[in-house]
């Protein structure tokens, strides 16, 4: 394989991750026919514009001593230094780049790439610290996840389709060397009715989070005897995994609670109990009062164990719930409706036929089923859906700037 | 009980043959289909078939698997000694921790008709974490069950401090053929099951069949007695601060209550599961710390006057 070969598959799997390390690559490689300064977002760069102004704003308030005041001002002061730093930087980068490129003084030239390999990772930390600091954090991005899987429409078709979204995400955990552990799974006759997959690695909920959503499957069912094409549908949702769910941590669990918040329901069948029966019904039901969220857990055979799962997955709900209603009022503030990826929660199209995967929310297509069906290309989706969220995320946090003026 | 449908059964074998055996003691295919999850994830291959088949005579799933899931421990189960239920754990959880809450570095606990060892194994598993001495001395009229009990306690651990012994609560010295003089706290899963409704069936407010056939007798039928001789043999003599003995009958806490009438500092609970059944009577000496036991109850009986 050519080295070349190699960079392009290189790129076409992990340019998300790293896109100015490859073109740098390139560079070296090739002819340079753009600068390889890591850029900060437009909508980041207008932003850090309007906090030069804020901090104009506060310096003139603050000739009268403000704690709070103070503490805001050093928080903008400490985005500033960085935002001029970086504007140094890339300016030297230019700079380099012309005399790399030069090639009547090889000497120079060879100074200025090794210049450039010190400011180029500098200039690559400084977009990616600004940009956390500049767009509102994810909750619990850092945390593990738990995926639920359930058929929706087309019934047995439906809970084969099921069965296949779950290999897909245990094969990219695989891909991914993550640590997961299918937490549930009921199944019957060859479908699966519901599965719950657990991933403890730290961070993977803010990848696995865009898989949210009902996945829409084109496909000649093997039940299918005329050979048409159906269509039926999974629901997935990922949970922040905020507990590990076991007898230790249920103390912790419980205490996020309220007295009398959560009702824990044992469900045995009536009648005396205790040494007059010999039950092995270990489920628990919880019922979260103020939102009417219920979780029922009965894998184990421990009652103890069941509950403190229930606990976990309780937490995990909630937290859900709560991002998605933030996302939801950010939104509201948005004046452009413009987007027109509402299409209900339908977020993705498996198409068998033309070996065709949609997103519909970035409308990105991805031509090969297999490839992502067993985990190895789903990252490329989940990519270009995060680089879309980005712009949306930014457009948001706009909205929200213009809403407050 | 009523009849299996047809239905039911068939829909059982297309899932799994054998699933149809487990439906006799479970009556819904979820059920059944946990039991079989749990049989596949702790038996060999080779034993599944075995397994389903004891199950359809009704043998409790757990002298099949062998052992019991247990607060944080798992306790083995044989045939010949009662299989611990998960009631009796709930309120060793609920003790575990109000003792937590009392005990400074050291306590002396006595549990009659110990079984499988189920409770003092917790408790001293539970204390132990926290640092906290535990010397427990537990008996069993039972051979079998100190045999069991003793093999649990090999795998549990933190429980160096437990002793197991063959003695008979109806013996007037048996604190002293334990070798124990002062005991802060009593526990005791005793028989508590009346004779006439040992003899009725479930529909009848009796017993379950599956107990009735296969679990041990001696650890089930009993009334008043057992609590009278666990008062007048272990608890007044041996100076108690507290005890919680499991009940199955509101009758019984009173019995308690009623005994108690003639000592001025003690006080009688009641702790009710789960269901809502009563299944705990709770008594402490009100000049003890172990008076933190009343946060535990949930009906307290009038102190007397």
């Amino acid at each position: 394989m050519g080295s070349k070969k190699i960079l392009l598959q290189w790129l076409a799997t992990s340019s998300h991750h790293k896109p100015h390390m490859i073109r740098r690559h390139l560079g070296i490689q090739f002819k340079r026919f753009y600068s390889l300064a890591p850029q900060l977002h437009p909508l980041l760069v207008s932003r850090a514009q309007t906090l030069v102004q804020d901090k104009k704003e506060l310096e003139s308030k603050l000739e009268t001593y403000d704690a709070e005041l103070q503490l805001k001002f050093d928080k903008i002061t400490d985005i500033i230094d960085r935002y001029d730093r970086l504007n140094t930087v890339q300016s030297e980068i230019n700079e380099l780049e012309q005399i790399a490129q030069d090639p009547s003084d090889e000497e120079l030239a060879n100074e200025a790439n090794k210049e450039l390999d010190k400011l180029v990772p500098e200039a690559e930390s400084l977009v990616e610290n600004l940009t956390n600091k500049l767009l509102p954090p994810i909750k619990h991005a850092e945390r593990g996840c738990i995926l639920e899987l359930r058929p929706g429409v087309g019934g047995s078709e439906a809970g084969l389709f099921t069965a296949d979204l779950m290999n897909m995400y245990i094969g990219f955990a695989s891909v991914n060397g993550w640590k997961y552990k299918v937490e549930g799974k009921s199944s019957g006759a060859g479908v699966v009715n519901e599965a719950i997959l657990s991933i403890d690695t730290p961070g993977t909920y803010d990848i696995l989070r865009h898989e949210s959503g009902v996945h829409r499957v084109q496909r000649v069912p093997q039940t299918e005897t005329k050979g048409r094409v159906h269509t039926s549908t999974a629901a997935v949702v990922v949970l922040p995994k905020l507990s590990e769910g076991n007898e230790a941590s249920l103390k912790e669990d419980e205490r996020q609670f309220k007295p009398g918040e959560v009702r824990i329901d044992t469900m045995r069948a009536g009648g005396k109990g205790g040494q007059h029966v010999n039950t092995t019904d270990s489920a628990v039901r919880l019922v979260h009062i103020p939102t009417g969220v219920t979780v029922i857990q009965q894998d184990e055979r421990s009652q103890p164990q069941n509950k403190a799962k229930a606990f976990a997955v309780l937490r995990a709900r909630l937290a859900e719930l709560e991002r998605v209603e933030e996302v939801a009022k950010q939104k509201a503030m948005r004046t452009d409706q413009v987007t027109t990826t509402d299409r209900g929660d339908k977020i993705r199209t498996y198409n068998y036929p033309q070996n065709r995967i949609t997103d519909h929310r970035c409308g990105f297509s991805l031509h090969d089923v297999p490839g992502c069906m067993n985990g190895t290309k789903l990252g490329e989706l989940i990519s270009q859906v995060e680089s879309w969220e980005f712009k949306e995320r930014m457009q948001d946090m706009i909205a929200v700037e213009a809403a407050k003026k | 009980m009523a009849r299996l449908s047809p239905r039911l059964i068939r829909q059982a074998k297309s899932i799994s043959s054998l699933l149809p055996p487990l439906l006799r003691a479970n009556r819904t295919i979820e059920a059944a289909q946990r039991e079989l999850n749990w049989i596949k994830r702790e038996l060999p291959a080779n034993e599944w078939v075995k397994a389903v088949e004891a199950r359809d005579r009704l043998v409790p799933l757990q002298y099949i698997l062998g052992n019991v899931p247990f607060g944080n421990i798992t306790v083995k189960c044989k045939p010949g000694v009662l299989i611990p239920r998960s009631e009796t754990e709930a309120w060793v959880i609920d003790l575990s921790e109000k003792v937590k809450e009392v005990a400074n570095d050291e306590i002396g606990i006595v549990d009659a008709c110990t079984g499988t060892g189920c409770i003092p194994l917790l408790l001293a598993h539970e204390l132990d974490k926290v640092g906290v001495k535990t010397r427990v001395d537990a008996f069993d009229v039972s051979v079998e069950a100190v045999n069991l009990a003793n093999e649990n306690k090999d795998s549990v651990e933190g429980s160096s401090g437990v002793n197991f012994q063959i003695g008979d609560v109806f013996n007037v010295n048996i604190l002293e053929h334990i070798g124990v003089e002062k005991v802060d706290l009593v526990t005791s899963n005793p028989p508590y099951i009346p004779f006439h409704d040992y003899k009725k069936s479930m529909f009848e407010h009796g017993i379950e069949r599956s107990v009735k056939l296969y679990e041990p007798q001696l650890a089930l039928v009993g009334e008043y007695e057992f609590y009278l001789e666990l008062l007048q043999n272990i608890v007044i003599p041996g100076h108690a601060k507290a005890f919680v003995f499991e009940i199955g009958y509101e009758e019984q806490a009173e019995f308690v209550y009623e005994y108690l009438r003639d000592y001025s500092a003690w006080r009688v609970g009641i702790w009710c599961d789960y269901n809502d059944n009563v299944r705990c009577v709770i008594g402490w000496n009100v000049d003890t710390e172990f008076v933190k036991l009343k946060d535990m109850c949930d009906h307290l009986y009038e102190p007397k006057v």
